[in-house]
Protein backbone atom coordinates (compact mmCIF):
# COMPACT_ATOMS: atom_id res chain seq x y z
CA UNK A 1 0.00 0.00 0.00
CA UNK A 2 1.34 3.37 -0.52
CA UNK A 3 0.57 6.77 1.13
CA UNK A 4 0.67 9.26 -0.54
CA UNK A 5 1.17 12.92 0.62
CA UNK A 6 1.10 15.99 -1.23
CA UNK A 7 4.25 18.06 -1.55
CA UNK A 8 2.11 20.95 0.46
CA UNK A 9 1.51 18.66 3.76
CA UNK A 10 5.33 17.62 3.10
CA UNK A 11 6.55 20.67 3.77
CA UNK A 12 3.81 21.79 6.74
CA UNK A 13 5.13 18.65 8.33
CA UNK A 14 8.73 19.32 7.70
CA UNK A 15 8.16 22.67 9.15
CA UNK A 16 6.56 21.38 12.20
CA UNK A 17 9.40 18.86 12.79
CA UNK A 18 12.15 21.85 12.65
CA UNK A 19 10.07 24.01 14.80
CA UNK A 20 9.31 21.18 17.29
CA UNK A 21 12.61 20.02 17.32
CA UNK A 22 13.87 23.22 17.87
CA UNK A 23 11.26 24.30 21.59
CA UNK A 24 12.34 20.93 22.38
CA UNK A 25 15.96 21.71 22.12
CA UNK A 26 15.67 26.11 23.38
CA UNK A 27 13.57 24.61 26.21
CA UNK A 28 15.59 21.53 27.53
CA UNK A 29 19.38 22.99 26.54
CA UNK A 30 19.01 26.59 27.13
CA UNK A 31 15.58 27.44 29.33
CA UNK A 32 15.62 24.95 31.64
CA UNK A 33 19.59 25.46 32.91
CA UNK A 34 19.21 29.20 32.81
CA UNK A 35 15.97 28.65 35.56
CA UNK A 36 18.05 26.94 37.49
CA UNK A 37 20.85 29.13 37.70
CA UNK A 38 17.96 31.50 37.98
CA UNK A 39 16.87 29.14 41.36
CA UNK A 40 20.62 29.36 42.49
CA UNK A 41 20.77 32.92 42.53
CA UNK A 42 17.71 33.87 44.23
CA UNK A 43 18.81 30.78 46.68
CA UNK A 44 22.29 32.35 47.27
CA UNK A 45 21.02 36.44 47.57
CA UNK A 46 18.80 35.15 49.91
CA UNK A 47 21.94 33.85 52.16
CA UNK A 48 23.70 36.97 51.31
CA UNK A 49 20.70 39.05 52.00
CA UNK A 50 20.44 36.99 55.62
CA UNK A 51 24.16 37.36 56.04
CA UNK A 52 23.74 41.07 55.39
CA UNK A 53 20.77 41.65 57.98
CA UNK A 54 23.49 39.82 60.20
CA UNK A 55 25.84 42.88 59.96
CA UNK A 56 23.54 45.25 59.79
CA UNK A 57 22.29 44.27 63.34
CA UNK A 58 26.05 43.81 64.79
CA UNK A 59 26.39 47.55 63.19
CA UNK A 60 23.45 48.76 64.94
CA UNK A 61 24.57 46.89 68.07
CA UNK A 62 28.44 48.41 68.06
CA UNK A 63 27.07 51.97 66.64
CA UNK A 64 24.47 52.09 70.44
CA UNK A 65 27.54 50.43 72.25
CA UNK A 66 29.76 53.16 70.85
CA UNK A 67 27.28 56.31 71.16
CA UNK A 68 26.05 55.00 74.87
CA UNK A 69 29.77 55.32 75.54
CA UNK A 70 30.48 58.60 74.14
CA UNK A 71 27.46 60.29 75.97
CA UNK A 72 28.55 58.48 79.42
CA UNK A 73 32.17 59.54 78.89
CA UNK A 74 31.65 63.00 77.01
CA UNK A 75 33.52 64.84 79.71
CA UNK A 76 36.79 62.28 79.62
CA UNK A 77 37.07 62.42 75.80
CA UNK A 78 36.81 65.86 75.64
CA UNK A 79 38.73 66.23 78.51
CA UNK A 80 41.47 64.57 77.09
CA UNK A 81 41.07 66.16 73.93
CA UNK A 82 41.93 69.60 75.30
CA UNK A 83 45.31 70.58 75.37
CA UNK A 84 46.43 72.28 79.18
CA UNK A 85 45.58 75.88 79.61
CA UNK A 86 47.69 77.50 82.90
CA UNK A 87 46.20 80.52 83.02
CA UNK A 88 42.25 78.88 82.51
CA UNK A 89 43.24 76.27 84.96
CA UNK A 90 44.38 79.10 87.51
CA UNK A 91 41.14 81.24 86.83
CA UNK A 92 39.25 78.40 87.61
CA UNK A 93 41.00 76.70 90.36
CA UNK A 94 42.11 80.11 92.29
CA UNK A 95 38.89 80.12 94.13
CA UNK A 96 40.14 77.32 96.94
CA UNK A 97 43.09 78.96 97.41
CA UNK A 98 44.42 82.64 98.55
CA UNK A 99 46.94 82.28 95.62
CA UNK A 100 48.04 79.79 92.71
CA UNK A 101 50.60 79.77 90.57
CA UNK A 102 50.59 77.13 87.76
CA UNK A 103 54.40 77.02 86.21
CA UNK A 104 55.00 76.42 82.07
CA UNK A 105 54.60 73.00 81.20
CA UNK A 106 56.64 70.23 79.82
CA UNK A 107 56.25 67.16 78.52
CA UNK A 108 57.67 64.23 79.99
CA UNK A 109 56.89 60.28 78.53
CA UNK A 110 54.16 58.76 77.99
CA UNK A 111 51.57 56.95 79.71
CA UNK A 112 49.66 54.18 78.90
CA UNK A 113 49.74 54.87 75.40
CA UNK A 114 48.64 58.87 76.00
CA UNK A 115 50.87 62.29 76.38
CA UNK A 116 51.64 63.65 79.86
CA UNK A 117 53.07 66.94 81.21
CA UNK A 118 54.17 68.05 84.10
CA UNK A 119 52.79 71.22 85.89
CA UNK A 120 54.34 72.79 89.07
CA UNK A 121 51.78 74.50 90.92
CA UNK A 122 52.42 76.63 94.01
CA UNK A 123 50.05 77.62 95.86
CA UNK A 124 48.11 79.06 99.56
CA UNK A 125 45.77 78.50 101.87
CA UNK A 126 44.34 78.98 104.89
CA UNK A 127 43.12 75.25 105.51
CA UNK A 128 43.63 71.56 104.30
CA UNK A 129 40.11 71.77 103.39
CA UNK A 130 41.19 73.87 100.68
CA UNK A 131 43.07 71.42 99.15
CA UNK A 132 40.26 68.72 99.53
CA UNK A 133 37.56 70.84 98.01
CA UNK A 134 40.85 71.43 94.95
CA UNK A 135 41.17 68.09 94.79
CA UNK A 136 37.52 67.48 94.29
CA UNK A 137 37.27 69.63 91.95
CA UNK A 138 40.03 68.53 89.97
CA UNK A 139 38.14 65.11 88.88
CA UNK A 140 35.59 67.87 87.66
CA UNK A 141 37.78 70.07 85.33
CA UNK A 142 38.33 70.38 82.19
CA UNK A 143 41.71 68.15 82.00
CA UNK A 144 42.50 64.96 83.07
CA UNK A 145 44.93 65.65 85.86
CA UNK A 146 46.35 63.56 89.00
CA UNK A 147 48.00 65.12 91.74
CA UNK A 148 52.06 64.02 92.00
CA UNK A 149 54.32 63.06 94.99
CA UNK A 150 56.16 64.91 96.16
CA UNK A 151 53.69 66.90 98.29
CA UNK A 152 54.81 69.97 100.24
CA UNK A 153 52.89 71.55 102.78
CA UNK A 154 54.85 74.72 105.09
CA UNK A 155 53.56 77.13 107.46
CA UNK A 156 53.76 80.13 106.49
CA UNK A 157 52.17 82.11 109.86
CA UNK A 158 47.93 81.86 109.62
CA UNK A 159 48.25 80.09 106.21
CA UNK A 160 49.66 76.79 104.33
CA UNK A 161 51.74 76.89 101.33
CA UNK A 162 51.86 74.01 99.63
CA UNK A 163 54.47 73.36 95.94
CA UNK A 164 52.93 69.78 94.20
CA UNK A 165 53.30 68.67 90.80
CA UNK A 166 50.45 67.89 88.40
CA UNK A 167 50.41 65.67 85.87
CA UNK A 168 48.14 66.45 83.06
CA UNK A 169 46.65 63.64 80.29
CA UNK A 170 45.60 64.53 76.61
CA UNK A 171 45.49 61.88 73.52
CA UNK A 172 48.85 61.31 72.06
CA UNK A 173 47.70 62.90 69.19
CA UNK A 174 50.33 60.32 66.81
CA UNK A 175 48.30 57.66 68.08
CA UNK A 176 45.18 57.76 68.60
CA UNK A 177 44.30 60.36 65.88
CA UNK A 178 42.37 57.52 63.87
CA UNK A 179 40.69 56.01 66.89
CA UNK A 180 39.03 59.32 67.96
CA UNK A 181 37.42 60.17 64.70
CA UNK A 182 33.39 59.77 64.93
CA UNK A 183 31.67 57.45 62.56
CA UNK A 184 28.99 58.32 60.62
CA UNK A 185 26.08 56.01 59.85
CA UNK B 1 -13.90 26.07 -23.85
CA UNK B 2 -14.37 26.32 -20.44
CA UNK B 3 -13.58 22.96 -18.32
CA UNK B 4 -15.73 24.40 -14.57
CA UNK B 5 -18.41 26.61 -14.05
CA UNK B 6 -16.46 28.22 -11.28
CA UNK B 7 -13.95 30.99 -10.90
CA UNK B 8 -10.88 29.29 -10.41
CA UNK B 9 -9.26 30.16 -6.67
CA UNK B 10 -5.72 31.81 -6.60
CA UNK B 11 -3.45 29.41 -5.09
CA UNK B 12 -1.20 30.83 -2.19
CA UNK B 13 1.43 29.35 -0.21
CA UNK B 14 -0.03 29.80 3.09
CA UNK B 15 -2.41 27.38 3.29
CA UNK B 16 -5.25 27.85 6.72
CA UNK B 17 -3.11 24.83 7.86
CA UNK B 18 0.15 26.54 7.98
CA UNK B 19 -1.02 29.61 9.15
CA UNK B 20 -2.72 27.59 12.37
CA UNK B 21 0.66 25.86 12.93
CA UNK B 22 2.95 29.32 12.30
CA UNK B 23 0.45 30.92 14.94
CA UNK B 24 0.87 28.06 17.85
CA UNK B 25 4.79 28.10 17.02
CA UNK B 26 5.05 31.90 17.03
CA UNK B 27 2.31 31.97 20.38
CA UNK B 28 4.76 29.05 21.33
CA UNK B 29 8.21 30.56 21.04
CA UNK B 30 7.17 34.04 21.87
CA UNK B 31 6.47 32.46 25.20
CA UNK B 32 9.98 30.68 25.30
CA UNK B 33 11.95 34.13 24.33
CA UNK B 34 10.02 36.18 26.88
CA UNK B 35 10.73 33.48 30.07
CA UNK B 36 14.32 33.20 28.81
CA UNK B 37 14.43 37.32 28.43
CA UNK B 38 12.81 37.19 32.51
CA UNK B 39 15.30 34.81 33.41
CA UNK B 40 18.41 36.50 31.86
CA UNK B 41 16.92 39.84 33.22
CA UNK B 42 16.27 38.16 37.06
CA UNK B 43 20.24 37.25 36.28
CA UNK B 44 21.23 40.69 35.89
CA UNK B 45 19.62 41.86 39.16
CA UNK B 46 20.72 39.09 41.08
CA UNK B 47 23.99 39.54 40.41
CA UNK B 48 23.45 43.66 40.35
CA UNK B 49 22.31 42.79 44.05
CA UNK B 50 24.58 40.45 45.02
CA UNK B 51 27.36 43.01 44.29
CA UNK B 52 25.66 45.64 46.28
CA UNK B 53 25.32 43.49 49.15
CA UNK B 54 29.17 42.31 48.96
CA UNK B 55 30.03 45.95 49.24
CA UNK B 56 27.99 47.00 51.44
CA UNK B 57 28.95 44.25 54.01
CA UNK B 58 33.02 45.42 53.20
CA UNK B 59 31.90 49.11 54.18
CA UNK B 60 30.00 47.57 57.35
CA UNK B 61 32.58 45.57 57.95
CA UNK B 62 35.06 48.66 57.60
CA UNK B 63 32.57 50.80 60.07
CA UNK B 64 32.37 48.09 62.76
CA UNK B 65 36.25 47.48 62.67
CA UNK B 66 36.59 51.53 63.21
CA UNK B 67 33.82 51.56 66.08
CA UNK B 68 35.58 48.76 67.85
CA UNK B 69 39.08 50.93 67.89
CA UNK B 70 37.12 53.66 68.87
CA UNK B 71 34.97 51.95 71.80
CA UNK B 72 38.48 49.81 73.05
CA UNK B 73 39.66 53.24 73.08
CA UNK B 74 37.22 55.11 74.68
CA UNK B 75 37.57 52.38 77.17
CA UNK B 76 40.97 52.80 77.81
CA UNK B 77 40.58 56.67 78.13
CA UNK B 78 37.81 55.92 80.88
CA UNK B 79 40.07 53.54 82.55
CA UNK B 80 42.75 56.02 82.63
CA UNK B 81 40.64 58.52 83.95
CA UNK B 82 39.11 56.55 86.74
CA UNK B 83 42.57 55.33 87.90
CA UNK B 84 43.47 59.10 88.16
CA UNK B 85 40.53 59.87 89.99
CA UNK B 86 40.72 57.36 92.30
CA UNK B 87 44.46 58.17 92.63
CA UNK B 88 42.94 62.00 93.45
CA UNK B 89 40.36 60.51 95.95
CA UNK B 90 42.83 58.27 98.05
CA UNK B 91 45.55 61.00 97.65
CA UNK B 92 42.71 63.89 99.62
CA UNK B 93 41.77 60.33 102.06
CA UNK B 94 45.54 60.26 102.80
CA UNK B 95 46.21 63.96 103.50
CA UNK B 96 42.76 63.81 105.95
CA UNK B 97 44.36 60.88 107.84
CA UNK B 98 47.49 62.60 107.95
CA UNK B 99 45.84 65.77 109.46
CA UNK B 100 43.93 63.88 111.55
CA UNK B 101 46.86 61.38 113.08
CA UNK B 102 48.69 64.58 114.70
CA UNK B 103 47.76 65.15 117.84
CA UNK B 104 46.52 68.67 119.15
CA UNK B 105 49.60 69.14 121.42
CA UNK B 106 51.74 68.99 118.08
CA UNK B 107 52.07 71.23 115.65
CA UNK B 108 53.30 70.84 112.13
CA UNK B 109 55.58 73.09 110.56
CA UNK B 110 56.44 71.25 107.84
CA UNK B 111 54.99 68.11 105.68
CA UNK B 112 56.31 66.63 103.16
CA UNK B 113 54.55 63.95 101.31
CA UNK B 114 56.89 60.89 99.30
CA UNK B 115 55.92 58.01 97.00
CA UNK B 116 57.26 55.82 99.47
CA UNK B 117 57.24 58.10 102.23
CA UNK B 118 56.95 60.66 104.52
CA UNK B 119 58.84 63.75 106.57
CA UNK B 120 57.22 65.76 109.06
CA UNK B 121 58.93 69.18 110.69
CA UNK B 122 57.00 70.49 113.66
CA UNK B 123 57.25 71.21 117.47
CA UNK B 124 56.45 68.98 120.13
CA UNK B 125 56.01 69.82 124.23
CA UNK B 126 57.88 66.97 125.00
CA UNK B 127 59.38 63.39 123.68
CA UNK B 128 57.08 61.13 125.28
CA UNK B 129 53.79 63.49 123.30
CA UNK B 130 55.36 62.47 120.31
CA UNK B 131 55.99 59.20 121.07
CA UNK B 132 53.19 58.24 122.11
CA UNK B 133 51.01 59.98 120.05
CA UNK B 134 52.56 60.76 116.96
CA UNK B 135 55.13 57.71 116.03
CA UNK B 136 53.09 55.22 117.62
CA UNK B 137 50.55 55.47 114.74
CA UNK B 138 52.90 56.42 112.05
CA UNK B 139 54.91 53.20 112.98
CA UNK B 140 52.05 50.96 112.28
CA UNK B 141 51.53 52.85 109.00
CA UNK B 142 55.33 52.51 107.75
CA UNK B 143 58.12 50.30 108.03
CA UNK B 144 60.83 52.32 108.88
CA UNK B 145 60.59 55.81 111.21
CA UNK B 146 63.46 57.84 111.99
CA UNK B 147 63.04 60.15 114.40
CA UNK B 148 65.35 63.53 115.56
CA UNK B 149 65.26 66.11 118.30
CA UNK B 150 66.49 69.49 118.49
CA UNK B 151 65.49 72.38 121.21
CA UNK B 152 63.21 74.80 120.61
CA UNK B 153 63.64 78.98 122.11
CA UNK B 154 60.74 78.19 124.26
CA UNK B 155 61.78 74.77 125.63
CA UNK B 156 59.82 72.67 123.78
CA UNK B 157 61.09 69.86 120.89
CA UNK B 158 61.34 70.24 117.41
CA UNK B 159 61.60 67.15 115.38
CA UNK B 160 62.20 65.92 111.98
CA UNK B 161 59.99 62.63 111.65
CA UNK B 162 61.26 60.57 108.56
CA UNK B 163 59.28 57.53 107.36
CA UNK B 164 59.46 55.32 104.66
CA UNK B 165 57.65 52.41 103.19
CA UNK B 166 58.81 49.11 101.64
CA UNK B 167 58.59 49.29 97.54
CA UNK B 168 56.79 46.24 97.58
CA UNK B 169 53.64 47.71 99.57
CA UNK B 170 53.68 50.44 97.83
CA UNK B 171 53.60 48.53 94.06
CA UNK B 172 50.49 46.15 96.35
CA UNK B 173 48.91 49.32 97.00
CA UNK B 174 49.19 50.81 93.67
CA UNK B 175 47.84 47.76 92.30
CA UNK B 176 44.90 47.97 94.32
CA UNK B 177 43.56 51.03 93.09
Amino acid sequence: MKIKISRHYLYILLISVFLFLFVIIFSFGILIPKGKQYREFRQELRKENVELRKYQDFYDETFKTLKDLQSKNRHIITALDTAFNPDRFEKQHKVFFSSLHVSKIARSKNEEGFATYEVNTTSQMSSPKNFYDFLDALNKSDWIIGVNFPIDFKRDGEMIKSSFTMKVYTNNKDKNSTASGSVAK
Amino acid sequence: MKYSYIKPRKKTPITPELQIIFTFFAITLLMLFLTYAFLLYKDYTFEKDRYSIIEHKKELKVSIKKMEKQISFIQKQKALAEKIFTQNMVLKDSIANLFDLVPQRITLSHAKLLRNGLILYGITPNKDVYNFMLQAPLRSIFHKTYSSFYPAKNGWLMFVSTNYMDESQIEELESED
